[in-house]
């Protein structure tokens, strides 16, 4: 089966149609990420795919979705014109239809194949077609996504696959059978005869019953035996692996560690940089950030209402004691009166006598009385007490008493704003106004710890890197790394006791063996009385040895197709790493009958960790040689078809790959980033065209459609070219 | 009995506010009508009871010194559940810290805030009933104002508040510092 052609409509990215042709050695597909490659991939998977319809919405192109109108339709189809035995296509498609604004409806799948019988064109079912041309088996060694997918020995089952489809060996397994079921059968048969002879029929019984207890004893020896030598195997190459990568161990556990640390310290900064911004307000009494300066117009409030009502206050007491005062002067007036013969309290009248007081004279005896002297205070004394007596009289006519008097603030709620006012200030002023420091510390202290954070977390994501980058490189497991020293012993532990208890059964099977080959022989020495009997025994004994034969050859024709494999992957590993060191591929067969594809050196030495480039082109010259293989027993040619094969390998190691593929005799088709050249300083991308017009294959180039929306799948087409 | 306390009054009643904020608003940031507020980070919301957004409110029109008086129709008025003596005691709020003093703080701002004649009301010229009521009418403007600044934002950018600082920046937007009043006289001697 050689691809001539290949058709995209409207699958996914491939808006309207697209279609590529291909020649029959390499064909480069080359775009970078994001340009539709894996999309190419898979739009061949679908095609390939025969377990049923697993036709998706998501295989529409979103471009072409968007521009249907209601109750318009389209088709979604990959098509492929190939030859095997003659021009054949195959093609898979379906409907979609915008039946609302929200909703597309897909309809119509079909799958069909077509050939051309003479000079008619038919059809047939497209499973059916893609079955006889490219059965699932092949297909399984054909297709490949990325580096990851290339050790096709990674399950158990591969070898199997592999050597029944390609060795021939089934029709053997056949023959194995058949001989293994003459031979028991015939063993049957010698023993009933041996057993109904009348001269050796007891010994026949009991060298019978002996036979069977030693033959279940070796079984389930074996049996044992097979699983201990298992499990020593899984305990070796772990072992194997921990002591070569010590280094890597020893590095991935340091990374380990300062991962660990950085989570811890992220932890911290986490708890840190949270900050209850909103409840703060109230909680931590945040919202009083602004409050000095209402503190102050309440303070100054408080006074002045404090003041005031001390005035007037004071200003009712003073009016009282005055009243007071003069009643009180008033009696001792009245008390002097009594003692010698007074001046009437109302002479010299009030105008008189500020006259005098003004004039410094005493005009009632005609001296001076100066401001100051005793003469003057007495004027004014004077002047007082009359002033006294008139209130006195009046109050006393009013009929008030001081002590029937109402208080002036029956209420005290100045004293309680007073006593909040003293509360307030001091510690407590002090303390608010400290609230927009304590704010902005705060909000200072997480903005620091937040850069840290975002630095933290960016050491975790590098060490994270450099911890995947050292477990794709050492190809190790990250449980297998995380083995400590006291692990390591365990493992030494549990082998040494398995390889004793191994070397124990390999005692006692040989002895049971022994005794079996002792009874088997004893019984084959009896003598029996009918000639009958004695044919039956020979003809049991043929039958063993063809067995025997038969099941030897079958371990000889794995053998040797695995030596074939191998020769044939060889050869094409040297030819992938021209000028470069590449060993020697070895595929060995494990205990539980599987393969492993192992490189070594030419000295014997086992290459644990070839580098990425190595392992890759290791990987891929098995899958050459299968598909060589394949190319043998079934007379046709396959295509291989990978999505981007070669991350790991370097600029150099690219260009003598590509150098090599292209002259290699088998239809590949390699989709790509490579070759591809990104301007540092304008990003605009260029074909490698310095490599390219070294090789002779055809070469495709797949881009998105500028412009486009980078948050809307709807614009985004991918357009094919053909560069050559 | 010990003379009556106009903070005790004051502490006793339950400020009004405009009912349209209760789903725009107070629903929206707090807990209210919901029960316990214990779940409040499971549910998402800002802030626990509905007083709390209240105090939010007042404070803002507080600093903002802009007040709105509430609607006329009493019926479009609502009242919380607890009068202001329990707002903040959160005693068994996960992750909360009770704030009793800041009734307190209100309460002098009120004070600084209200034009009440204090002498007439020590004078029992005035009731302290009355006086009582000039100081929520204070309260219930300052924060009828607060909502209404904050249903302004919503009304710009639905999720404004929903931003981890949004309220905080509210507030650091006002001056910290002590205004430096000049016509103030100096403080008092105390004795």
């Amino acid at each position: 089966m050689i691809i001539k052609e290949i058709k995209i409509n409207n699958f996914r990215s491939y808006y309207g149609s697209n279609h590529l042709s291909l020649s029959k050695g390499l064909t480069l597909v080359i775009g970078d990420n994001g340009d539709g490659k894996t999309t190419l991939f898979e739009a061949l998977e679908w095609l390939f795919d025969t377990t049923g319809e697993n036709r998706k919405d998501s295989h529409i192109s979103e471009k072409r979705k968007s521009e249907l109108e209601i109750g318009e339709s389209d088709e979604v189809s990959v098509n492929i014109t190939f030859e095997h035995d003659g021009e054949k296509e195959i093609e898979k498609s379906f409907t979609f239809e915008r039946i609302s604004e929200d909703n597309i409806r897909t309809k119509d799948y079909k799958f069909i194949g077509y050939f051309i019988d003479g000079a008619e064109r038919h059809s047939i079912a497209g499973d059916r077609l893609l079955n006889m041309c490219f059965e699932p088996v092949i297909r399984k060694y054909c297709l490949f996504k990325g580096e990851n997918e290339l050790n096709v020995f990674d399950n158990d089952t591969a070898l199997k696959t592999l050597v029944d489809t390609f060795s021939g060996i089934r029709d053997f397994d056949r023959l194995v059978d058949l001989t293994s079921n003459f031979e028991q059968s015939s063993a049957r048969a010698a023993n009933r005869e041996l057993q109904n002879d009348k001269k050796v029929s007891n010994q026949a019984k009991e060298l019978n019953t002996q036979l069977n207890d030693v033959t279940n004893d070796i079984q389930s020896i074996k049996t044992e035996l097979n699983q201990k030598k298992i499990s020593i195997n899984e305990f070796s190459s772990k072992l194997e692996l921990l002591e070569k990568n010590q280094e890597t161990s020893e590095r991935y556990q340091a990374i380990k560690e300062r991962i660990k640390g950085l989570k811890d310290k992220r932890a911290k900064l986490v708890a840190w940089s949270s900050c209850e911004y909103s409840t703060n307000l109230l909680d931590e009494y945040w919202i009083l950030r602004s409050f000095p300066a209402i503190i102050k117009e309440f303070s100054a409030k408080v006074s002045a209402l404090s003041k005031e009502k001390r005035r007037l206050d004071k200003q009712e007491t003073e009016r009282r004691a005055k009243e007071a005062g003069e009643r009180e002067a008033i009696s001792k007036i009245q008390k002097l009166a009594n003692d010698a013969v007074p001046l009437p309290w109302n002479l010299p009248d009030e105008a008189t006598m500020k006259e005098m007081i003004d004039d410094e004279i005493c005009k009632v005896c005609g001296r001076p009385a100066p401001k100051g002297s005793e003469a003057y205070e007495f004027m004014c004394n004077k002047l007082n007490e009359y002033l006294a007596h008139i209130a006195a009289e009046a109050n006393k006519n009013s009929g008030t008493k001081e002590d029937d008097e109402k208080p002036l603030f029956p209420n005290s709620f100045i004293n309680e704003l007073h006593s909040r006012q003293i509360k307030l200030s001091g510690d407590t002023e002090q303390e608010i106004s400290k609230i927009a420091t304590t704010i902005s510390d705060r909000l200072e202290f997480v903005t620091k710890r937040k850069a840290e954070l975002a630095e933290v977390d960016k050491q975790l994501q590098e060490l994270e890197t450099e911890q995947n980058d050292l477990l794709m490189q050492s190809g190790l497991s990250a449980e297998l790394l995380d083995k400590s020293i006291s692990d390591l012993r365990g493992f030494f532990d549990a082998k040494s006791r398995a390889e004793s208890r191994v070397s124990e059964l390999e005692t006692t099977l040989k002895f049971k063996e022994s005794a079996r080959a002792e009874i088997q022989e004893k019984l084959s020495q009896l003598e029996p009385t009918s000639s009958m009997t004695q044919v039956y025994q020979r003809v049991h004994t043929a039958f063993e040895r063809i067995t025997k034969a038969f099941a030897n050859a079958k371990e000889q024709n794995i053998n040797n197709f695995l030596q074939m494999l191998e020769t044939e992957s060889n050869k094409y590993l040297q030819k992938l790493n021209k000028n470069d060191f590449y060993g020697i591929i070895r595929i060995r067969k494990t205990i539980n009958n599987s393969a492993r594809i192992e490189l070594y050196s030419d000295n014997g030495t086992r290459i644990e960790n070839p580098n990425g480039a190595l392992k890759t082109t290791m990987y891929m010259s098995v899958l050459f040689a299968i598909s060589q293989i394949t190319t043998l027993k079934r007379e046709q040619d396959y295509p291989l078809i990978f999505d981007a094969p070669t991350s790991s390998f370097g600029g150099f190691k690219e260009d003598t790959f590509y150098n090599v593929i292209d002259t290699i005799d088998k239809q590949c088709v390699i989709v790509t980033k490579d070759l591809l050249n990104i301007d540092k300083a304008t990003g605009q991308k260029a074909l490698d065209f310095d490599t390219i017009n070294k090789l002779s294959c055809s070469v495709y180039r797949i881009e998105k459609v500028e412009p486009f929306n980078d948050k809307d799948l709807s614009t985004i087409q991918t357009v094919v070219t053909q560069v050559r | 009995m010990a003379a009556e306390k106009i903070y005790d009054l004051w502490a006793s009643r339950n400020p009004q506010w405009e009912k349209r904020y209760e789903d725009s608003i107070i629903k929206n940031f707090c807990d209210y009508g919901r029960g316990a507020t214990s779940l409040r980070e499971d549910r998402g919301k800002v802030f626990g009871g509905g007083y709390e957004i209240f105090i939010v409110a007042f404070f803002m029109g507080l600093y903002f010194n802009q007040k709105r008086p509430l609607i006329e129709d009493t019926q479009k008025r609502k009242t919380f559940g607890q009068p202001i003596q329990y707002w903040g005691n959160l005693d068994s709020v996960k992750g909360r810290k009770a704030y009793p003093k800041l009734r307190e703080y209100i309460f002098t701002a009120l004070v600084a805030r209200t034009d009440i004649d204090f002498i007439a009301l020590e004078k029992g010229e005035m009731t302290s009933r009355k006086a009582v009521d000039m100081l929520m009418q204070t309260m219930e403007e300052y924060a009828n104002w607060g909502f209404h600044f904050m249903e302004d934002k919503l009304t710009d950018d639905p999720n404004y508040f929903f931003r981890e600082t949004a309220f905080l920046e509210v507030f650091l937007a006002f001056d910290a510092s002590v205004a430096e009043s000049t016509d103030e006289e100096e403080p008092e001697s105390l004795d």
